[in-house]
């Protein structure tokens, strides 16, 4: 299933915005972030004692004079953080059109976001292929996205390149995978200063329609379940639910990440304003 | 193919519901969703496995219509390869010797045939007539393998009464009431008329025949002397060659004119030891036209007398077995003679108080010992009784005994008795050299007519067995003084010890009543109570191999949809 990307929207969207990071030092290429590493920025980062090798530029003279010990000012360096946007491509994304548009615009919405504020943004798509893009030619991929995986996404990422250190990584899915949560979310979390968790979900996974009985067949494994949906089936479908995204918020919690849910029923306009306002700060 | 149970195909209504069911549940609407897992109950998810694609409801309808389908043959007992409905037809089969006449078996097995065809027949029951019937082939053998049976059947019993094989065939029928079959060649008998339920019919011809009506040989100094009687059995004078092939001599021929249903006697010598084949010219009834004498000399017996027999006794002995033929005083001895209490075979004397009798005696009729014994005006002295069972006696004394192991006890002394100077006395002793011959393992007899017991001696410790010329096995049960039943046709036994020939005798198939041929003739009786049907089928067991067949594919239809698997657990 493939739909159109509005870059526009997404643009609009972005309008006034700006990403926010965590406030962490960070890596990534020369920019105009404080990093971890220690550089030649103007920001005072320590002072330590000389010793053989190290650039005499560097040397406080009001230090040396004032303890007649010869003393260094190191500074941070100053860098451009990575973001790294991972999107769960596989097939339940896909289940309506509204779903995988609006997961396609959140992704495109925090490249934008990213790109603006000077970041080095990459995106990660684990479909039935993985894939991935950085620079100018996020846009095209994510233009192009195909929701084709058939397997859940946390396998998916397995194919996938090692994830590398970064400064922020957002996950886009819609978490509906049975994995266990927080191994998981401590996977993600690794190597970065930053996790959002964006979770994208359909009308439909949180409130399925019910009254008759239907053949139940998996987006992304093709298993086959009949049910009938009575209401007491459907309640005992919410409490599951509820108690899924409860567990993976609780995950998010301890990984100190950032859980956001985006309805796919909502446009991508009135979700930054609301459910995706944590992700950014007003510029 | 056959169904035992018609009704049992109820059961493929279950198949349209079956389908109406698939469909139904075909109508389901499917749908798509994220995640299944949050659909499943508990027990579901531990069932499911995520990956397999596990449940076809195509292969599901498949194996139900499948199950079905057998159990519906199962309760409908379908039977493959057979028709429906099995009967149990009984045949009574005349066998006697005359039915190979003019090929009249040949006849009979077409007719059996054409029976089990006319009535449906499902089993067989074959009974062969004899002096004791028997049953050829079953009871309640399948068609089949009954017919088959019937191909090796040649009759070869002599003129018997038809009754015994009758009552077996009302028993083996099932009820009194079903028909019975019968088949002969000769005339209806007399105890046909009493059973109204048998439908007889004849497959005979009416036929002149020349027979061998006796047959004997005596061998004497390496000379057979063969005496044959042959009849005519047909309304005009005949010339026959009678050709007689001894082992190891010249063929000879005679010409025989026989009148009119009359009779001729042969007698021709040989200088052979072997055996004789006297044969007549093919006609209808070849059985009875070639038969073999084996030879039959009278076999020696050795006598030994104990050393403590009183001396007169003794050389009243030694004047007997002087002149007796074919005895010999010899060691060891098949006879031996001694006085009471000395473990002799024939123990001679008395003991005790002696006591004289002039009569009367008192015999036991048709023992062999006291054949042709004459007792009047003699003077038997005889002592205490001796063991044993009374063969004879004079009063409360006992004169002659015979134990289990057949020991005989004379109770006799000879020097006051007037026994030994009496005709009785050779007679009594040759009747003792006699059953002493008589004892000697193997056939007694070389020459038996059909139908006739069989006598043999079979010692104890040996495997003995009868077998036929045809390669028939016959076990010889027990030991000692046997009187086995007749043998089953005519023909060269040999008898066996322990897998090795012993003896031999033949089977002649002399009977004048089967070689007379003219009473012959077709007829046909119907049953007197038609309406009586042939037995019911049998009810074999009902196969099971549906049954099977249905638990296996419901079994595999449970598998497929529904059978616990193991979790796949992510890694």
């Amino acid at each position: 299933m493939t739909v159109r990307l509005d870059f526009g929207l997404v643009e609009r969207a972005a309008t006034g915005c700006a990403l926010r990071l965590p406030r962490g030092p960070h890596r990534g290429k020369l920019g105009e972030v404080r990093a971890s590493s220690v550089g030649s920025s103007l920001e005072l980062h320590d002072f330590r004692q000389y010793s053989p090798g190290d650039d005499l530029r560097h040397i406080d003279w009001n230090a040396v004079a004032r303890t007649g010990e010869l003393y260094l000012r190191v500074r941070q360096d100053e860098v451009s953080p990575r973001v790294e946007v991972l999107v769960d491509a596989s097939a339940s994304m896909a289940i309506s059109e509204e779903k995988a548009a609006r997961a396609r615009e959140v992704a495109a919405w925090v490249v934008t976001l990213a790109r603006r504020g000077g970041l080095d943004p990459s995106v990660i798509s684990t479909g039935s292929t993985v894939r991935k893009a950085g620079g100018p030619s996020t846009r095209a991929m994510l233009e192009a996205l195909e929701f084709d995986g058939r397997t859940p996404f946390d396998e998916a990422l397995r194919r996938a390149p090692p994830l590398l250190p970064c400064g922020l990584r957002v996950v886009i899915s819609d978490f509906l995978f049975e994995a266990p949560p927080q191994p998981f979310a401590e996977r993600l979390a690794r190597g970065a200063a930053g996790l959002v968790l964006v979770q994208v979900l359909d009308a439909e996974d949180v409130n399925p329609s019910g009254g008759a009985g239907a053949r139940l067949t998996d987006a992304e494994t093709g298993e086959v379940l009949e049910r009938v949906l009575t209401p007491g089936v459907l309640e005992q479908y919410e409490a599951r639910f509820n108690a899924h995204v409860g567990l993976w918020q609780a995950a998010a919690r301890r990984v100190r990440g950032t859980w956001a849910q985006a309805s796919a029923e909502q446009s991508l306009d009135a979700l930054a304003r609301r459910e995706l306002s944590s992700l950014v700060e007003l510029a | 193919m056959m169904l035992g149970a018609p009704l049992g195909l109820l059961a493929l209504l279950a198949v349209p519901a079956l389908v109406a069911a698939y469909f139904l549940r075909r109508r389901q609407p499917p749908r798509t969703v994220s995640a299944l897992f949050l659909w499943r109950t508990p027990d579901q998810r531990a069932e499911a496995g995520p990956r397999l694609h596990r449940f076809s409801r195509e292969r599901s309808l498949l194996l139900e219509v499948l199950a079905v389908l057998f159990a519906a043959f199962f309760l409908s007992d379908v039977r493959c390869g057979q028709t429906a409905p099995r009967q149990h037809v009984v045949i009574i089969l005349d066998g006697s010797l005359s039915m190979n006449a003019a090929d009249a078996v040949d006849r009979a097995k077409t007719e059996v045939a054409r029976i089990a065809r006319a009535e449906n027949a499902g089993v067989l029951t074959l009974i062969e007539t004899g002096v004791r019937p028997s049953l050829l082939a079953g009871p309640q053998l399948e068609r089949d393998r009954a017919l088959a049976t019937l191909e090796r059947w040649r009759p070869a019993q002599p003129a018997h009464d038809f009754a015994p094989a009758f009552t077996l065939a009302r028993e083996l029928s099932g009820s009194a009431e079903h028909r019975l079959f019968f088949i002969t060649d000769g005339p209806p008998p007399e105890s046909l008329a009493l059973l109204p339920t048998i439908e007889g019919r004849s497959v005979g011809e009416a036929l002149g025949n020349v027979a061998f009506l006796s047959a004997q040989r005596r061998d004497e100094g390496g000379r057979a002397q063969v005496t044959v009687r042959v009849g005519n059995f047909s309304d005009t004078e005949k010339k026959v060659s009678v050709r007689f092939t001894p082992t190891g001599a010249a063929v000879q021929t005679r010409e025989l004119t026989l009148p009119a249903s009359g009779t001729a006697v042969l007698r021709v010598g040989f200088d052979t030891t072997g055996a004789i084949v006297a044969a007549l010219p093919d006609d209808a009834l070849r059985d009875d036209g070639e038969l073999a004498l084996l030879p039959s000399p009278l076999a020696d017996v050795t006598v030994s007398m104990t050393s403590d027999l009183d001396a007169q006794a003794q050389a009243a002995l030694r004047r007997f077995f002087a002149i007796a033929p074919g005895v010999k005083l010899a060691a060891p001895a098949t006879l031996t003679i001694g006085p009471p209490k000395s473990g002799a075979r024939f123990q001679l004397g008395a003991t005790g108080t002696l006591k004289s009798f002039v009569g009367p005696f008192f015999s036991q009729k048709g023992h062999a010992l006291l054949d042709d014994v004459q007792l009047g005006g003699v003077v038997w002295t005889a002592g205490e009784n001796p063991p044993g069972r009374v063969l004879m006696s004079a009063g409360d004394v006992v004169l002659l005994s015979e134990e289990d192991d057949g020991t005989l006890h004379a109770n006799l002394d000879l020097g006051r008795s007037s026994v030994q100077r009496t005709v009785a006395w050779p007679v009594l002793l040759s009747n003792v050299v006699r059953l002493a011959r008589l004892s000697s393992p193997g056939f007694p007899r070389k020459h038996l007519m059909l139908g006739e017991d069989t006598p043999l001696v079979a010692l104890a410790g040996s495997k003995w067995e009868l077998r036929g010329a045809d390669g028939e096995a016959r076990p010889v049960m027990g030991s000692g003084v046997l009187m086995l039943p007749p043998l089953p046709r005519a023909g060269t036994w040999a008898l066996e010890k322990d897998g090795e020939p012993f003896d031999a005798l033949v089977v002649l198939p002399l009977d004048p009543r089967e070689s007379d041929l003219r009473t012959r003739g077709p007829w046909e009786l119907a049953a007197q109570k038609p309406q009586a049907f042939a037995s019911f089928a049998t009810t074999h067991p009902r196969p099971w191999w549906p049954l099977l067949v249905v638990l296996l594919l419901v079994l595999l239809d449970f598998w497929l949809t529904a059978a616990p698997r193991k979790k796949d657990v992510p890694a």
